[in-house]
């Protein structure tokens, strides 16, 4: 699926010339001021590609050398937060996917950027190793105060972990704000009933939605979901429960793009 | 700037590929001092083998020396026998061999013509055997000075005699061959009394070689000399050559110390460049060709680009990591070289200078061992430069490591042909192709270059404006690259 996140990345960090418009981090445009702009930004693109023929330890201390004012103890800190401490000494080429993921988390966040930029940091990992990431990411946005760009189309994870999202298709932006806001503006005020039998209910309620033979949608604001209550009691309809129906990110997704559509 | 060199370096030492350079590089350095110890042959030739006494006999079998026709060959292939005979008694390599070669040579030609030619004379042939006879008892009495005095008096007499014909001739055209003939006697003299006063004995060790080069060389001069016409680029080359020789052998045969000797440490150093050079440039090539375009390829150049640097301060540092990797390249093999080589020959050689004709002054310079290696060094460096720049630059331009690696090891290589060629054919436009200007080891000591027309400062602004012509587009290009999905 190429839809232009990792060529956003790339725009983002200098990587790729930028034809149209600017980018600026920190107030420094990153084509003029480069070094100023990339300075407090730390990232991953694509693959986490870093020497194999040298130990993870190593591959940080080049890292740090490129940076003023890492010290031993930095990289030490680093190592624990990322929970490689067992490993640190074996060479890159013997470290698993997961591994290679949080080596290279550790080596962009070694000069404490404000900005952590990761594009796909959950790509073929396995289930455990996406929880840790997840659980890593969270400490890292609360404890180091990070801001972290994700470019992801794992949607599921986004809902997870983030507070705002940014949509783009065939390279626009179609939406872009925080997650509980699209929710809102996406959720109707549909309430989810199971009951004993929707039969009973076709003439009742002509505007449900038939989901299963025990369960229906139906659009209902929350002040009047007693009066509804109420009127299926009556009908002898047996209610088992009532649920909101949330939207995943991932149905507005496709609310929002009308699918996976290349123009 | 330095932290991008310093990690630049980290990332060469840790990689196994330059551990694996050096031992190859060992090993060469390692074959090369053995052969040199156990196979040299220091110009150990043989006059006659077995298989051209065999044709020889063969041929003279067929000739009838009475057939006038047959004559001046059966007179010849007979001579070759019968001192084919004589050098079996002493030996190839004996003091008398060398002898028999110069002085009873002529003596057995001329009896032969008597014996078999057309105006046969017996008395006459008694009268040169019994002289080959008295040489031959001086020969088993190993008497050496008697034929190295005798050679004193036949030059003095010669010496004599033409002074005599000189006086008493007006013919200027007579006068003048007289005259070079006079100076050619002279140096025969003079020959003849440095193996006398220096008591070389007769041989083929670097004494004799030394003593029969200086003779012939300094003839060679003196007819260039005599001769009005001006001298060719080549002539002018060759005259040189003559003055370097003459004065390295006056030094060889005044001082006795065996200077063209090649198989001991100070003869390999003498000629380092020329030995080990390919591997050097080899070297530095592997990791000039693949120290950006590795990174392109492995995807790591991204972790590069995304830190606080320009990307001209990336790739500066990455070509002085290049020219570090240079010097490291040179020192290291020196330093095997001087522990193999220390190991085979010992080091006693080194303390024998190494002699350089300086060409603007007429003197003759003896260089350290050591300081003649490093101006031979600094003088070669631009061709290693230039050829690790190349590499530099195709390995930046198409991050592609084969052919950054394979091109200019094969310029290299192609270099020594064309080089070849340009100067056979004089084809002057060559003038300006880097290779043609790359070694300023001619310029040394105010010597001619091998092509007429080249100078240093032209040879420098050559190297350089092609230094310059790899750079720039390699910095634009590495400046410009967008970063591919990898």
């Amino acid at each position: 699926m190429e839809l232009g996140k990792t060529t956003t990345i790339k725009l983002i960090l200098g990587l790729q010339k930028i034809t149209k418009g600017k980018v600026q981090i920190n107030g420094f445009d990153v084509e003029k001021q480069f070094t100023k702009a990339i300075e407090k930004v730390g990232a991953i693109v694509e693959n986490p590609d870093l020497y194999m023929y040298l130990s993870g330890y190593e591959n940080l201390k080049l890292i740090s050398n490129l940076y003023h004012g890492i010290d031993e103890n930095r990289i030490n800190e680093v190592i624990k937060l990322v929970k490689l401490d067992n490993r640190i000494h074996d060479k890159v080429s013997k470290y698993s996917l997961g591994m290679r993921q949080r080596l290279g988390i550790a080596q962009a966040i070694l000069h404490r950027p404000s900005l952590l930029i990761l594009d796909e940091p959950t790509n073929g990992l396995d289930p455990e190793g996406i929880k840790e990431m997840r659980e890593l990411l969270i400490k890292l946005a609360k404890k180091e105060k990070m801001a972290i760009l994700i470019s992801s189309h794992n949607l599921a994870e986004l809902d997870n972990l983030c507070n705002k999202v940014c949509i783009i298709k065939n390279g626009k932006i179609i939406e872009s704000s925080s997650i509980e806001k699209i929710k809102n503006e996406v959720n109707s005020e549909y309430k989810i009933f199971e009951i004993d039998d929707t039969s009973k209910i076709k003439n009742l309620l002509p505007q449900a939605i038939l989901l299963s033979p025990n369960q229906f949608k139906i659009n209902l604001p929350k002040e009047k979901t007693p009066e509804m209550v109420a009127k299926l009691v009556i009908n002898n309809v047996l209610i088992y429960g009532i649920m909101e129906d949330e939207k995943s990110l991932e149905d507005i997704f496709f609310e929002k793009t009308g699918g996976n559509v290349i123009e | 700037m330095s932290n991008l060199i310093k990690n630049e370096l980290t990332k060469i030492f840790k990689k196994k590929g330059i551990y694996i350079t050096l031992i190859v590089i060992l090993g060469f350095i390692i074959l090369t001092n053995c052969i040199y110890k156990y196979f040299y042959d220091d110009g150990d030739y043989s006059y006659y083998s077995e298989g051209y006494i065999n044709y020889v006999n063969e041929e003279i079998a067929k000739l009838d020396p009475t057939k006038p026709s047959d004559t001046s060959l059966y007179i010849e292939l007979k001579t070759t026998l019968d001192i084919y005979e004589l050098l079996q008694k002493y030996g190839e390599h004996s003091w008398q061999a060398q002898v028999i070669n110069n002085q009873v040579f002529t003596y057995i030609t001329e009896r032969n013509t008597y014996l078999y030619g057309i105006d046969k004379n017996e008395e006459k042939v008694g009268e040169i055997n019994k002289e080959i006879d008295t040489i031959i008892e001086k020969l088993d009495q190993d008497d050496w000075m008697y034929f190295a005095l005798e050679e004193q008096n036949t030059a003095e007499e010669k010496i004599k005699d033409l002074e005599e014909a000189i006086k008493n001739t007006e013919d200027k055209q007579q006068l003048e061959s007289l005259e070079l003939e006079l100076t050619n006697a002279k140096i025969d003299l003079e020959v003849a009394n440095y193996r006398v006063n220096k008591k070389i004995k007769y041989g083929d060790d670097y004494l004799n070689i030394a003593l029969n080069s200086y003779g012939s060389d300094s003839k060679s001069l003196e007819q260039m000399k005599a001769s009005k016409q001006d001298l060719s680029y080549e002539e002018q080359q060759e005259y040189n050559s003559y003055l370097k020789n003459i004065a390295t052998n006056k030094y060889v045969i005044e001082n006795n110390v065996d200077i063209y000797k090649q198989n001991d440490i100070r003869g390999i150093f003498s000629s380092f460049f020329n030995q080990y050079g390919l591997f050097i440039i080899a070297m530095v090539i592997i990791v000039a060709g693949t120290i950006v375009s590795e990174e392109f390829n492995k995807g790591t150049i991204k972790l590069l680009l995304v830190k606080p640097y320009t990307r001209n301060k990336i790739l500066i540092a990455k070509f002085i990591t290049m020219l570090i990797i240079i010097a490291f390249s040179i020192i290291s093999a020196i330093v095997m070289e001087l522990i193999v080589g220390g190991i085979f020959f010992g080091y006693d050689s080194l303390s024998i200078p190494i002699l350089e004709y300086d060409f603007t002054n007429n003197t003759l310079l003896e260089i350290n061992v050591f300081k003649y290696l490093g101006i031979q060094l600094l003088a070669q460096l631009p061709i290693v430069i230039l050829l690790a720049t190349l590499a530099f630059a195709l390995s930046t331009i198409f991050t592609n490591s084969a052919v950054a690696i394979a091109l200019p090891l094969l310029g290299y290589m192609g270099a020594q042909i064309i080089n070849v060629l340009a100067v056979e054919y004089n084809v002057k436009f060559m003038r300006f192709f880097v290779t043609l200007n790359w070694d300023f080891t001619s310029y040394l000591f105010g010597n001619l270059p091998m092509m007429e027309g080249l100078t240093a400062p032209l040879s420098a602004s050559v190297c350089i404006a092609y230094f310059v012509i790899m750079l720039i587009p390699t910095f634009i290009v590495f400046k410009n690259k967008d970063i591919k999905n990898i």
